[in-house]
């Protein structure tokens, strides 16, 4: 049954806490007075004119297809990094299902020889 | 939870969070300045007097705050104040001035790390919301950035939590290990054999180099790169918009430098000298505050003066494997030391 006193408690995993109440309350707090900071910024700009394009340098402005960072391309460092073992993977996915499940089958006989080594110790 | 006990956690946040919501932003603003002028001295310059990131701010809240066509615009808007807030937020889970968190039972260093990410991830929104080429480039760069750092982060993190709460030989067996009340109040150098010791001189090496990144410094500045990409994801933000983020990386080197010392440094100097009371709480909160400086120096200044930007493969690279590994090396370390059963280094040194 739900209670109001429920709400208050605070969230345990058995290793971590958070209560997500207090942190709530206190990024409203935040909130509000960061927001009176910034509203003694000024807050006009010349709307509709060269200072509201894009910078690019000097650079003319293309079509955004051609200009922006494709969704395809979001993880580029991460990938070009990775490249070595992305191969590695591709090379593995062969789209062969007897090839899967002959994988399944190393995987679950080095699991096994794991979990017998370390249970023997 | 009663109504006093309720009352008394209320009062304490709305103070907490008012008091070090202004700790945070004049001491990130002056840690600045002294990193700049630090720099700028190891540069062989003069360098901008210690006070100039207050007049940043001061003259930015009197520029226009530009938003352009192409954005998003209560994105735009929104993402710095997120930003801004959440960093401020952490500050109340970190144990400032070497006393216990103001919320210590209420969050633990899961939370902060979980809360560390919100405001990368801020800037990132902000800048696939202005709608401008350099600033998608910079986001995409950023959330890279943060993919690579995360995983040393985390390997430290889960060592020092092993190692307090293990029941194995070796572990302290402590209840609550990720709690920050529990890690400052059991520094591991104390309980350190020579290879943890080892292994601890690794760790923090490593978050060290992770410092720079979650700050978006030289060499881990790719995604603002203002020498290529006119300073990426901040590129089309401005004014008071721009303040907020300029805040935002002053609090955010306060909150980075504090878990260091939180983690690695919780040693007070009041205990040594015999003080109790308000002496005590000056003499801690001086030293707290010339820890966080030494760290800013150390992990911001140095290695943002002495080494050039690195390419975005480069970081992830670094991050992934190089620091990946060191981590490690460094949990390995830990782990055995217990195993081996060599005297502890405070005892050998004569310490404990």
């Amino acid at each position: 049954m739900f209670s109001f006193e429920s709400i208050l408690e605070t969230l345990k995993t058995g290793s971590g806490f958070w209560d997500p109440l207090i942190w709530v309350i206190i990024a409203a707090l935040a909130f509000l007075l960061i927001y009176v900071l910034r509203s003694f910024g000024k807050k006009e700009f010349k709307e509709k004119t060269e200072q509201t394009q894009s910078f690019l340098s000097g650079n003319p402005e293309y079509e955004k297809e051609q200009m922006r960072i494709k969704g395809s391309n979001v993880y580029w460092g991460f990938i070009e990094t990775m490249k070595w073992a992305f191969n590695i993977l591709r090379k593995i996915h062969t789209g062969n299902a007897s090839d899967y499940v002959l994988w399944l089958i190393i995987v679950m006989g080095f699991l096994f020889i794991v979990v017998f080594i370390t249970g023997a110790l | 939870m009663d109504f006093i006990e309720l009352s008394k956690t209320l009062i304490t946040i709305v103070l907490g969070t008012i008091g070090l919501a202004l700790f945070g932003i004049v001491f990130g603003l002056f840690y600045k300045g002294i990193d700049r002028k630090i720099s700028a001295r190891m540069q062989g310059r003069i360098g901008p007097p210690l006070r100039q990131p207050f007049r940043d701010v001061a003259k930015l809240f009197t520029k226009e705050n530009i938003i352009p066509d192409n954005s998003i615009p209560w994105i735009f808007n929104l993402a710095p104040l997120i930003g801004l807030v959440v960093t401020t937020s952490i500050l109340l889970y970190l144990p400032i001035g070497g006393f216990e968190p103001l919320v210590s039972s209420k969050g633990d260093l899961i939370l902060i790390l979980y809360l560390l990410i919100i405001p990368s991830l801020a800037m990132v929104i902000g800048g696939f919301a202005s709608g401008s080429p350099y600033a998608t480039v910079g986001a995409q760069r950023e959330m890279a950035t943060m993919i690579a750092y995360e995983f040393p982060l985390a390997i430290i993190i889960v060592t020092m939590a092993w190692k307090l709460s293990s029941t194995t030989v070796g572990g302290l067996g402590l209840a609550n290990a990720f709690s920050l009340t529990t890690i400052t109040a059991n520094p591991l150098w104390n309980t350190a054999g020579p290879f943890a010791f080892i292994g601890l001189i690794i760790l923090l090496l490593v978050l060290i180099i992770v410092t720079p990144a979650e700050l978006s410094k030289i060499p881990f500045d790719a995604p603002e790169a203002e020498t290529e990409i006119g300073g990426g994801l901040l590129v089309e933000y401005s004014g008071r918009n721009l303040a907020m983020f300029y805040l935002m990386d002053g609090v955010k080197t306060v909150v980075m430098a504090s878990i260091i010392v939180a983690l690695f440094f919780p040693y007070n100097l009041s205990p040594l000298f015999g003080l109790g009371s308000y002496p005590a709480y000056a003499i801690d909160i001086i030293f707290y505050l010339v820890k966080v400086l030494i760290v800013i120096i150390f992990s911001v200044t140095l290695i943002r003066v002495v080494v050039a930007r690195l390419k975005i493969d480069q970081i992830v690279y670094t991050y992934w494997v190089w620091l990946t590994l060191l981590a490690l090396v460094g949990l390995i370390c830990i782990m055995w030391d217990g195993q081996l059963g060599l005297p502890k280094v405070a005892e050998l040194l004569g310490l404990s």
